[in-house]
C-alpha cells in the first residue's frame, strides 16, 4: 500500500478521476429524473412533494459538490470547506428568514378590503381564477339625488357592474354607509363614501345582492338598491 | 540563536504530514487564487440566494395573469438541465485532460461543454422571447419581475462562462497548454460547476415546483 502515499495519486483523490466523474453524472442524472418523474405522474402532492422536490435538490448539490467540485478532499482545501458551511449557513439565515419575514408583511398588509379596492381601482376582474368583484366594463349609471334630507328614488334596481352616482345636492354633508343605521357593512370593498355638494360618488356594483345605504350622521337619509346578477 | 531556529525546524517536520504535502511555492499561490475565487463563487451564491427568497415569496403574485404551472413547459426545463449537467460533466472531463497535459482532449471536451452551453443558453433565449412575444414580460406582474431576474441572472452568468471559455479556448490554441491555462481551466470549471449546482434549484423551486399544485 505503500503506493497510496505517491504524489499522483493524492493528486487523484484531490482533483477527481474518470470513474469519479462518470459516477458523479450518473447519479446527478438519476437525481434529476426521480423528482421530474414525480412530478409529472404526481405520485405524491401538496406540501409532501415539494419537501421531497427539496430534498432530492439538496442530494443533488452534495453530489455535484463532492463528485464534480471535489470539496473537503484531499489534504488542502480544508478552508474551502469552512468557507461553504459558512455560507450555507448565511445563506439559509438570508433565505428562510427573508420568505418567513416577508411572507408575514404581505399576509398582514393586504387585508381583503384593501386587496379588493386595489382590484378595483386598477380594473382587475380575476385573480388566479377568482372573480375579485372588479368590473371591467362599467354599465349603465344609476344617480340617487340627495335633497333636503331625502334620498331619491328610494329603490334602485341596477345590474351586476353598473355604476351608482349619490349626487348631494345638501349643504351639509352625507357620510353615506351601507346598511341600517347603526349597523355599518361594508360593500365592495367600500365602508363608507362622503358625497358633498358639487362632489358626486360613484361606486361600482360589483356585488350582487339587495343592500341598504343611509347617511350615517342624518339617518333619515335612507334607501336601497338592488343588484342582479 | 542555533537553537530557535532548530526549534522552528523540528515544528514545521512534526506539522507537515509527510514531506510530500510541503507545499511549494507555485502551488501555494495556486491555492491562494483558488482559494480567492471560491470566496467569490461563495459571495455570488449569497446573491442567487437572495434572488430566490424572492421568488419564492413573489412566485404566487400573478396579478390575474397565467402562474409558472400554465407558461412553463416542462419537458423543455428538463432538456435544460440535462444539457446543463452533461456539460459540467464533460468539462470534468476536460479538466481531467487538462491536468494531463493533453491539448487535443482539453480543447475537444470543452469544446463540447461550450457547446452545450451555447445549446443551453439558445433554449433559454427562445423561452423568454416566447413569454415576451405572448406579453408575459419583466413588468407584467412580481411573479415574472421575480422569474426574469432570477433565471436571468443565471443566464448572463453562463454568457460570462461562454465568453471566458472562448477567450481560454483561444489561448490555449495559440499559446498551447501551460500551467497558467491549466490554473485559468480549473477555475473556469469550477465556475461551470457551481453554475450547474444554481440551476438544479432553479429547475427545481422554480420549474418542478410550479406543477406541483
Amino acid at each position: 500500500m505503500s503506493k497510496k502515499q505517491s504524489p499522483e495519486n493524492t493528486q487523484h483523490t484531490e482533483h477527481g478521476t474518470t470513474a469519479s466523474y462518470i459516477v458523479g453524472f450518473v447519479l446527478s442524472l438519476i437525481f434529476t429524473a426521480i423528482p421530474y418523474y414525480m412530478v409529472v405522474n404526481k405520485t405524491v402532492t401538496g406540501r409532501a412533494l415539494v419537501a421531497t422536490l427539496l430534498g432530492f435538490a439538496i442530494w443533488q448539490m452534495l453530489i455535484q459538490i463532492f463528485f464534480f467540485l471535489h470539496l473537503g478532499r484531499g489534504p488542502k482545501p480544508f478552508y474551502n470547506v469552512v468557507f461553504f458551511v459558512s455560507t450555507v449557513g448565511i445563506i439559509v439565515m438570508v433565505t428562510v428568514g427573508s420568505i418567513f419575514i416577508i411572507n408575514h408583511l404581505q399576509a398582514n398588509m393586504a387585508p381583503m378590503d384593501t386587496t379588493k379596492k386595489l382590484a378595483q381601482d386598477e380594473g382587475i376582474s380575476q385573480v388566479s381564477g377568482k372573480q375579485t368583484g372588479a368590473c371591467n366594463d362599467i354599465g349603465e349609471n344609476h344617480k340617487i339625488i340627495i335633497k333636503d334630507g331625502m334620498a331619491t328614488p328610494a329603490h334602485t334596481q341596477a345590474k351586476l357592474c353598473d355604476s351608482m352616482t349619490f349626487i348631494n345636492e345638501d349643504s351639509k354633508v352625507r357620510d353615506m354607509a351601507f346598511g341600517s343605521h347603526p349597523n355599518h357593512e361594508i360593500y365592495g370593498g367600500e365602508s363608507e363614501e362622503t358625497a358633498r355638494k358639487g362632489y358626486p360618488k360613484t361606486i361600482t356594483l360589483n356585488q350582487a345582492g339587495t343592500y341598504q345605504y343611509h347617511d350615517h350622521l342624518d339617518p333619515a337619509v335612507h334607501g336601497f338598491f338592488s343588484v342582479e346578477p | 540563536m542555533a537553537e530557535t531556529t532548530e526549534a522552528v525546524a523540528t515544528h514545521e517536520q512534526a506539522g507537515a504530514l509527510t514531506p510530500e504535502h510541503e507545499m511549494s511555492h507555485e502551488e501555494a499561490a495556486n491555492d491562494r487564487v483558488m482559494f480567492g475565487f471560491w470566496v467569490y463563487l461563495m459571495t455570488d451564491l449569497l446573491m442567487f440566494s437572495v434572488l430566490f427568497a424572492v421568488y419564492a415569496v413573489l412566485h404566487a403574485n400573478t396579478v390575474g395573469g397565467p402562474g409558472g404551472g400554465q407558461l412553463f413547459s416542462l419537458k423543455q426545463a428538463l432538456i435544460e438541465t440535462l444539457i446543463l449537467l452533461t456539460s459540467s460533466f464533460t468539462c470534468g472531463l476536460g479538466m481531467i485532460a487538462a491536468r494531463k497535459g493533453d491539448k487535443t482532449q482539453v480543447l475537444a471536451w470543452f469544446g463540447v461543454t461550450f457547446l452545450l452551453g451555447l445549446a443551453f443558453l439558445g433554449l433559454e433565449v427562445k423561452e423568454f422571447a416566447e413569454f415576451v412575444h405572448e406579453g408575459h414580460t419583466l413588468s407584467s406582474n412580481a411573479f415574472l419581475s421575480s422569474f426574469f431576474s432570477l433565471v436571468g441572472t443565471h443566464g448572463l452568468h453562463i454568457t460570462s462562462g461562454l465568453l471566458w471559455m472562448g477567450v481560454i479556448l483561444a489561448f490555449v490554441i495559440k499559446r498551447g497548454l501551460n500551467k497558467h491555462m491549466v490554473r485559468k481551466l480549473a477555475l473556469l470549471s469550477l465556475f461551470w460547476h457551481f453554475l450547474d449546482i444554481v440551476w438544479i434549484f432553479i429547475f427545481t423551486i422554480v420549474y418542478l415546483m410550479a406543477f406541483t399544485a
